[in-house]
């Protein structure tokens, strides 16, 4: 037995259900393992909790892995192989095989380079592995059942977005194509698919192969792989090369055929799946952002479903900038059919609900502001979206007849009653920040939920945008939860921060790490001002990195809550070297965006 | 009684003024930041050398001043510079010539200078995950900002960790200068080594093309002769340090490791080894714990090193970083196939293969030495190491050695958290304490 074996029994089981082989890699064989009459089962890391992984390995894995070491160490899985696709899949096979639960794990050492000595190499692992697993099994190798299980490539669609990056689970694929509304094709490694067909002469190979006249038992003391006829060996040696040739993942050594997954006739864009501590694919979409042909958006999740419902603005925003925003133009003339709006109404609402505040505006036909409202949210997003409403309403002196369209943007916008249409606000600040300072190119807007960078044209349409990742790092939730843990209220956090006089470094990577450094900065009496600007400048240096993958540029426009915090706007304009602009209406920009675009659609 | 550090928390220190230096500079002009980072590098390579640190041990000074001799090399020469991973055996630089440097070796200075933070920004400004090891993201930062100019070549191997795979090949498209890729596969076997031997053909063929000239076989067995003695006596030593204190510290360590795989195969590295094994049969016994260590040394934290530099009471007597190559078992290969031999050493590195294999090595490291504990550091973005520290942790414990698990960056000193560290740090010294003296007084 190799050192990348264990099992732990035999155990054959004539005419009962077809034993499952979990795997994790589109590199693993699960046609070679198909021949032993095995069916091989893609282990999704869709988990509740990580805590055996936590306790077992560590929390500084990627959520694949984590999820994976979950997965396979729950009851239904006893049979595993895996490949060394990275340090994280090794660690992964350490801990199940310390672990002892399953009946056959194996990893198999896939090899980074694809020349011909590494196809040698491959296609012996791949007979070691067969040896082992009939060992195990007791089943014999059948090549006909293999070549059953070779399916023929998935033909393109046409107007697809391409999900590339980490690991997708079936659960992202449905989110993604939900959201951006457009097919997407799977090109990450749950999309398994072998480049080239068996060649015809392994057919032949096959039936002869099942011709039992042929067959000869195996010699006494040897294991019966099913080498009769050659089968095996034959099947390997075009095997090993095929399952080799795939589209090579990003832990290849030469990944430059990768370059035709983007920009490909019939892809509208490419939605970025990335993972914290996965870092293949971290550098991959850092060498895409600097392509800059093929439109593109990131999304980060912990590989669980849980973080998946966080995409929606981002996926949604996508959409609209691949489609162009059509939806409003079709709510217009469905409102006036359904005799919302009389005769002659010309004036739009614009609804922003954010996790903070909800903002609402009147617009009428010359695009000049009736009204406007700023309420907190409070706990009830669509009570705030009534009151907003009903209080512009009534400041403009108007009446719902006299609206010709009401458009919501914001996170709480799909959950406003009566909206005629709603739009994301990446495509609304835009428009709204366009509006309040034509000149601008980039908006930064820091809200409380998220921060967000948005790349405009001259016409205040987006031409590319990045959102934060998981983490509140970065947000305004990361500065109220930083003024509190200085027990300050947030206006004086703000205030002080400006009477800074040395610098103070504070960790960019997580608001709990931050919160540790302050205290830590406190007990040793360090000044509050200087703590504060440590603060302020973590932040600014984090937005900064987001400016930088959408090539940012100015005149900046600074929008949302913290752009009303000084220490904040000076930092970033420090951190970007040119001036950060705001403007006395830029907590209205998501709303006055909803507006414009509502009268666009009337035009 | 544990010794109480110097300091609470990390506040300002009189090198952060000089990190703010090479930030500015960056910031301003990359030539400046380079200039600002040689001088100090040339200083400190002019002190170890001229003003040694009289109370180190003479095996200590020697590493430092070749460590600080071929860096600084490394960098006023680039034409003549390889930028290797660090476990890829070098001696078909060294017979060439050349000047092996690694991700490890600038980026720990840079932290000893105070000067990483910018470097670190630098790199995930170029979009690098700010999730990757930090010492990588030095290196990525230094060669994107411009301060590291291009070497003559790149060089690098799969073991031990994914980084690896990432950097030389990025570093490679930035620079336009030639990179040559390792693959070691897993399993450790004969077999294995000779195929790694064929790729160091290869790997020396791209040398020649590189540097211009042709390798000397005879000089490059020579290395490899030298290399396999200089391991011999770094296995030698495991059995010597037991019971003896050697008066080392935290950098130290990083710099032996350094030393031992970039210098391996040097004349002055065989003497490091056969110093330390002198230093040591004339060392005073230890009296107070032997720590095992695992994995990267952060050498610039107060809430460590404030117990484990030159102090009597505590030390770590091993760390598998240094000690991660065979050199107590039969080689398969002599140095007259000396391809064959420099495969054989990265194949049978405890960091190739599965986890068992590096805990087998820390066992044995802790039972020879005899060690009071292992601490495994848990360094940011290594998942190499993470993945397996639980598995460390439960086999040694297993095995009699009571083992903590530190979690931290040796790259990087802003993400680490002082307070938590040094409560983790002192609980377990203090656990190691209690555990001798019930065992002195049974």
């Amino acid at each position: 037995m190799t050192p990348s074996t264990s099992t732990t029994s035999t155990t054959t089981t004539a005419g009962a259900e077809p034993r499952t082989v979990f795997y994790a890699c589109k590199y693993t064989p699960v046609e070679l393992l198909a021949g032993f009459g095995s069916q091989a089962r893609l282990a999704e890391a869709d988990v509740a909790s990580f805590d055996h992984a936590d306790a077992l390995a560590h929390p500084n894995l990627c959520g694949y892995g984590k999820g994976l070491i979950e997965r396979l160490l729950a009851p239904d899985v006893h049979e595993v192989v895996l490949v060394t696709c990275c340090d994280v899949i090794k660690r992964c096979y350490d801990v199940l095989r310390r672990q002892g639960k399953l009946d056959f794990v194996y990893l198999l050492d896939l090899p980074h380079k694809r020349g011909e000595a590494e196809r040698r190499l491959f296609r012996a692992r791949l007979e070691d592995l067969a040896e082992a697993y009939a060992a195990y099994s007791g089943e014999t190798f059948d090549v006909g059942r293999a070549l059953a299980a070779c399916k023929p490539p998935v033909p393109r669609t046409d107007e697809r977005v391409t999900l590339l990056g980490a690991h997708a689970t079936s659960a992202l694929l449905r989110t993604v194509s939900r959201d951006v509304g457009i097919a997407v094709e799977n090109a990450t490694c749950t999309n398994r698919q072998l480049l080239v067909s068996p060649p015809p002469q392994l057919a032949r190979v096959a039936a002869a192969g099942n011709c039992e006249a042929c067959e000869a038992p195996a010699a006494p003391g040897q294991v019966d792989v099913g080498r009769t006829g050659g089968t095996l060996d034959t099947f390997l040696d075009w095997y090993a090369e095929a399952l080799l040739d795939q589209m090579p993942c990003m832990r290849m050594d030469d990944v430059s055929q990768r370059k035709a997954l983007r920009d490909e006739r019939g892809e509208l864009g490419v939605v970025y799946h990335t993972m914290k501590f996965c870092d293949y694919y971290g550098f991959e979409y850092a060498e895409a952002t600097q392509d800059g042909g093929t439109p593109m958006v990131k999304i980060e999740t912990d590989g669980t479903s849980q973080s998946a419902g966080q995409l929606k603005t981002r996926l949604a925003a996508f959409g609209e900038t691949l489609r162009g925003v059509s939806r409003a133009r079709s709510a217009a003339g469905e409102r006036r059919e359904r005799g919302g709006a009389k005769d002659g109404a010309s004036y739009v609402l614009g609804i922003d609900s954010g996790s903070t505040s909800t903002d609402a505006v009147v617009m009428d036909a010359e695009r000049n502001l009736v009204a406007t409202v700023i309420l907190p949210t409070g706990a009830k997003a669509t009570e705030a979206a009534a009151r907003a409403r009903q209080e512009v309403l009534e400041r403009a002196h108007l009446g719902e007849e006299d609206l010709a369209l009401e458009v919501s943007t914001g996170y709480g916008r799909e959950a406003i009653p009566g909206m005629d249409a709603s739009i994301t606000e990446i495509t609304c600040h835009a428009r709204g920040a366009h509006y309040l300072m034509p000149e601008v190119k980039t908006v930064i807007d820091i809200g409380g939920q998220d921060s967000k960078v948005i790349h405009l044209d001259e016409a205040g349409d987006v031409i590319n945008f990045v959102m934060n990742d998981k983490c509140a790092a970065g947000t305004g939730r990361f500065l109220e939860m930083m003024a509190r843990t200085l027990e300050m209220p947030l206006a004086d956090f703000c205030a002080k921060g400006l009477e800074w006089k040395h610098d103070v470094k504070i960790s960019s990577m997580c608001t709990v790490f931050a919160e540790s450094e302050v205290v830590s900065l406190v007990a040793n009496d360090t000044p509050t001002p200087d703590i504060i600007h440590g603060l302020d400048e973590s932040v600014a240096r984090k937005t900064a990195t987001l400016a930088k993958r959408v090539s940012a540029e100015p005149p900046y426009l600074m929008t949302g809550g913290v752009a009303n915090n000084e220490g904040v706007v000076k930092a970033l304009e420090a951190v970007l070297g040119a001036p950060v602009a705001t403007h006395p209406d830029s907590q209205l920009c998501g709303a006055i965006g909803a507006a414009l675009l509502g009268l666009e659609s009337l035009a | 009684m544990a010794r109480r550090a110097s300091r609470g928390t990390r506040g300002r220190e009189p090198l952060d003024l000089y990190g703010d230096v090479v930030g500015a500079a960056l910031a301003r002009r990359p030539s400046l930041a380079r200039d600002a980072l040689r001088a100090g590098f040339d200083f400190t390579a002019w002190r170890v050398s001229h003003l040694p640190d009289k109370d180190a041990p003479l095996s200590s000074q020697h590493a430092a001043e070749l460590f600080f001799t071929r860096l600084t090399g490394a960098l006023d020469h680039p034409e003549s510079t390889a930028v290797t991973s660090l476990f890829l055996p070098t001696e078909v630089f060294q017979a060439l010539g050349a000047s092996p440097v690694c991700a490890e070796a600038l980026a720990g200075t840079c932290a000893g200078a105070h000067a990483e933070a910018p470097f670190v920004a630098a790199a995930e400004g170029a979009g690098i995950p700010e999730t990757y090891c930090s010492y990588h993201k030095v290196l990525m930062g230094m060669a994107t900002s411009g301060v590291l100019p291009p070497p003559r070549m790149l060089a690098s191997c799969s073991v031990a960790c994914d980084a690896n795979n990432l950097t030389f090949k990025t570093l490679a498209d930035l620079w336009g200068v030639p990179h040559f890729y390792v693959d070691v596969p897993y399993e450790v076997t004969r077999a294995s080594a000779l195929y790694v031997a064929e790729q160091f053909r290869g790997l020396a063929r791209a040398a020649e093309e590189c540097f211009g000239h042709r390798l000397d076989e005879a000089e490059l067995s020579a290395c490899v002769a030298r290399s396999q003695r200089t391991l011999a006596l770094f296995d030698r030593s495991v059995d010597l340090r037991r019971g003896r204190y050697l008066a080392g510290d935290l950098m130290g360590h990083l710099m032996g490791a350094v030393n031992a795989q970039l210098a391996l195969g040097t004349t002055a590295e065989q003497l490091v080894a056969t110093q330390l094994c002198c230093d040591l049969k004339a060392a005073p016994v230890s009296r107070g714990l032997d720590l095992v260590w695992v994995h990267t040394a952060p050498f610039f934290l107060a809430p460590l090193t404030s117990h484990l530099d030159r102090n009597p009471d505590a030390q770590v007597i091993a760390t598998d970083m240094e000690l991660c190559c065979p050199g107590g078992e039969a080689p398969w290969f002599g140095p007259d196939q000396p391809f064959e031999a420099m495969a054989e050493r990265i194949v049978r590195n405890c960091y190739n293969g599965p986890a068992e294999r590096r805990v087998a090595r820390v066992r044995e490291l802790a039972r020879r030495s005899g060690a009071d504990g292992v601490v495994v550091f848990s360094h940011w973005g290594c998942k190499h190491t993470a993945g397996a520290s639980q598995i460390i942790r439960a086999e040694l414990e297993e095995a009699g050695f009571p083992t903590l698990v530190l979690d931290g960056d040796g790259g990087e000193r802003q993400n680490n958290m002082d307070g938590q560290m040094r409560t983790r740090f002192e609980a377990f010294l203090e656990l190691l304490r209690t555990r001798r003296e019930e065992r002195d007084d049974s």
